[in-house]
């Protein structure tokens, strides 16, 4: 994005650049804990146990390493929703329905096909469904702002809490498990519609189309023309117009490839992890993927690093609520500080979106 | 049923309309805020624990204000002193609000507070239709029908207003005429987050009676919607704010009225109807449009 520095921008001392982002890296993530800590330490408890126990039960366990991986895989993949609208200079903060949506149709499928459908079948179908759904969900944002010339910012984010009520709606409606107790949910996806584990670890193969999907952008990005062509547009859309870019075609593509990503997250969520929709299903696996990616700087092979680090972060929630009775949602602070930091720390170079 | 859809959606639509203000004020300075979501959350558990604490609801409105403050300070330091991307900034702030009013709105949930009653006004609001559509409400909303006119004076007629709008217009020409744009912008953006905070509180004192997590659900977003569709224009963002105020209530009403509708097709009815009035508003509303505004808005011109 090119007007983000609206304030008189300043040059920071123009550190060299490799140990300068470490060190700022660091320092914020500092700061960020130590805040997070003074706030823990405001609801009287102890922040160097929840701390400790935080970095021994998560950082130390193979077991939580793995569910840290299954957590990223889906936040990786929402964050390249992201990235990939983001290098023409679009804001897709429309992730969170994307997720939804892909799943959703993704589930839908799964019904369609029934659960005993060869795997193969059963996997094909729904990936296609989560794709076309992500990619149309985007597309409805794409086209209001070419048609209507609406900010796509501000209609990818009315359409994730449409995408919400969509879900609820037909899980406490039709598509309710009558069979489940209590919590109401969808029916479970087939057995062959689950993805299998990694050899004899915890971690679905999403994670492997996480990776090949961050991959495939960045050989894209570096690699191709179209690659090249977005880039521009990005840069200065003017510029691409004048230099005869079909715009319009590249800002469409790359918007509806972000909701295809997200709706890719989606569908590995849910046929991975999840197997079933729940009225918490998305758990704002937009919104972080969404700060994943400007943790990464909008660079497709970072995202993987930023995407298992907000994964380390949202499993903490759980060993916050379990050992120090801390409602789980707590870590979004840690989450939003630790954006705060980043953002405050090195925006003022060159804000690239 | 009529009335009690109207007059739902006046009540229902003062939260909105104090965030749409906020939201008004910042972005007529240059300044788009996702953030007013989040702003719309502290304020709501701000105000409801000053409430609790101090018993006066009047108390609880300038706790929810200084929250909604304090986290809109936050975005002005982020995004007019260190430059960050402005959408990025707010939704951050949308997140650090979230964990925030979870770790410390645990101790809040299910108690009581005396919360704000409505005060029937005298003679006005014995008149028919009328009357139990704007003159039977708690205070905050007839605050509402003050605080339109009295931003609308100030923005337009007053010295601090042309200021505003010189930050968002032209900036530069803010600072060859000596003042600062920063200063300028942190005031637009503060205090436009003290109001999404007392729109936030309306929600959590005056209209739900409670505190519970992500209360808002949705409405910050709505009121950042709003204002551009009202063209940045103060009696604009009063009229959307009503009418979304009324999409919003419309399923409590039609539930207490037997109707049997699922509720979550109707939850979706603003933010369709959001989506909607953009579009066929569209490209008119840019022209209203502040030009450093536009800089944030139109990153890519399709």
């Amino acid at each position: 994005m090119t007007g983000v520095a609206v304030g008189a921008p300043r040059r920071t001392a123009a550190l060299t650049a490799r140990t300068g982002t470490a060190a700022r890296w660091l320092a914020a993530c500092t700061a960020a804990l130590v805040i997070f800590s003074a706030f823990i330490l405001a609801n009287d408890v102890d922040p160097l146990s929840v701390l400790g126990t935080i970095w021994t039960s998560v950082l130390t366990e193979p077991r939580q390493v793995e569910q840290i991986l299954v957590r990223a895989t889906p936040f990786a993949l929402a964050a390249l929703a992201v990235v990939v609208p983001g290098r023409a200079g679009l804001v897709n903060v429309g992730g969170e329905g994307q997720v939804i949506v892909g799943a959703v149709a993704a589930a839908g499928a799964g019904m369609w096909v029934g659960a005993d459908a060869a795997p193969a079948v059963a996997v094909t179908v729904m990936v296609l469904a989560a794709v076309v759904a992500g990619g149309a969900w985007a597309g409805i944002a794409a086209a209001l702002r070419l048609v209507g010339d609406v900010n796509e910012a501000v209609t990818t984010v009315l359409l994730n809490f449409v995408a919400l009520y969509l879900m609820l709606f037909l899980i406490l409606g039709s598509w309710r498990d009558d069979a489940a107790m209590g919590q109401a949910t969808s029916p479970e996806i087939g057995p062959g519609a689950k993805l299998p584990l990694l050899g004899t670890s915890g971690v679905h193969v999403g994670i492997v189309v996480a990776v090949i999907a961050a991959l495939v952008i960045w050989f894209a990005f570096t690699r191709t023309t179209w690659g090249f062509r977005l880039t521009v547009v990005g840069g200065n859309p003017e510029a691409a117009r004048r230099a005869g870019l079909p715009v319009t075609v590249l800002l469409l593509s790359a918007l509806v490839l972000g909701g295809v990503l997200a709706g890719l997250a989606g569908y590995v969520h849910l046929a991975g992890a999840e197997y079933k929709l729940r009225p918490t299903f998305g758990a704002n696996i937009g919104y972080i993927g969404f700060l994943a990616s400007w943790l990464a700087r909008h660079r497709p092979l970072a995202v993987l690093v930023s995407a298992a680090a907000v994964a380390a972060i949202a499993i903490t929630g759980n060993t916050l609520q379990i050992s120090a009775g801390l409602p789980a949602a707590s870590v979004n602070i840690l989450m939003g500080l630790v954006l705060v930091a980043v953002l405050g720390w090195t925006s003022v170079r060159k804000a690239d979106a | 049923m009529i009335i009690d859809i109207l007059s739902g959606g006046v009540r229902g639509g003062t939260s909105l309309l104090f965030a749409g203000l906020g939201e008004t004020i910042s972005e007529r300075a240059g300044v788009i805020n996702l953030g007013t979501e989040g702003a719309m959350l502290v304020g709501a558990l701000g105000g409801y624990a000053v409430t609790f604490h101090t018993g006066s609801p009047w108390l609880g409105v300038l706790g929810g204000a200084a929250a909604g403050a304090l986290l809109a300070l936050v975005h002005a330091v982020l995004v007019v002193s260190r430059g960050a991307n402005q959408y990025a900034s707010g939704l951050t702030l949308f997140f650090l609000a979230l964990g925030l009013t979870a770790l410390f709105g645990v101790d809040y949930v299910s108690r009581q507070i005396t919360a704000f009653t409505p005060v029937k006004i005298p003679v006005l609001g014995d008149i028919p239709v009328v009357g139990p559509v704007l003159f039977d409400h708690d205070p905050l909303v007839y605050a509402g029908y003050v605080v339109v006119p009295l931003v609308a004076w100030v923005m337009f007629r007053t010295r601090a207003g042309l200021l505003l709008r010189s930050a968002g217009e032209r900036a530069d020409a803010l600072g060859v005429n000596g003042y600062s744009v920063v200063a300028v912008r942190y005031a637009a953006v503060v205090s436009g987050g003290a109001l999404a905070g007392i729109g936030g509180a309306h929600i959590s004192i005056a209209y739900a009676n409670s505190w519970f997590e992500n209360m808002i659900a949705g409405r910050g977003f709505i009121a950042v919607s709003l204002v551009i569709f009202a063209m940045w224009h103060p009696v604009n963002v009063l009229l959307g704010a009503y009418l979304f105020g009324a999409a919003l209530s419309l399923a409590s009403v039609l539930q207490a009225n037997g109707v049997d509708v699922n509720q979550f097709a109707l939850n979706a009815i603003p933010f369709l109807m959001t989506l909607v009035v953009l579009t066929v508003l569209g490209k008119r509303t840019l022209r209203k449009a502040p030009d450093e505004l536009l800089k944030v808005l139109e990153t890519a011109k399709a």
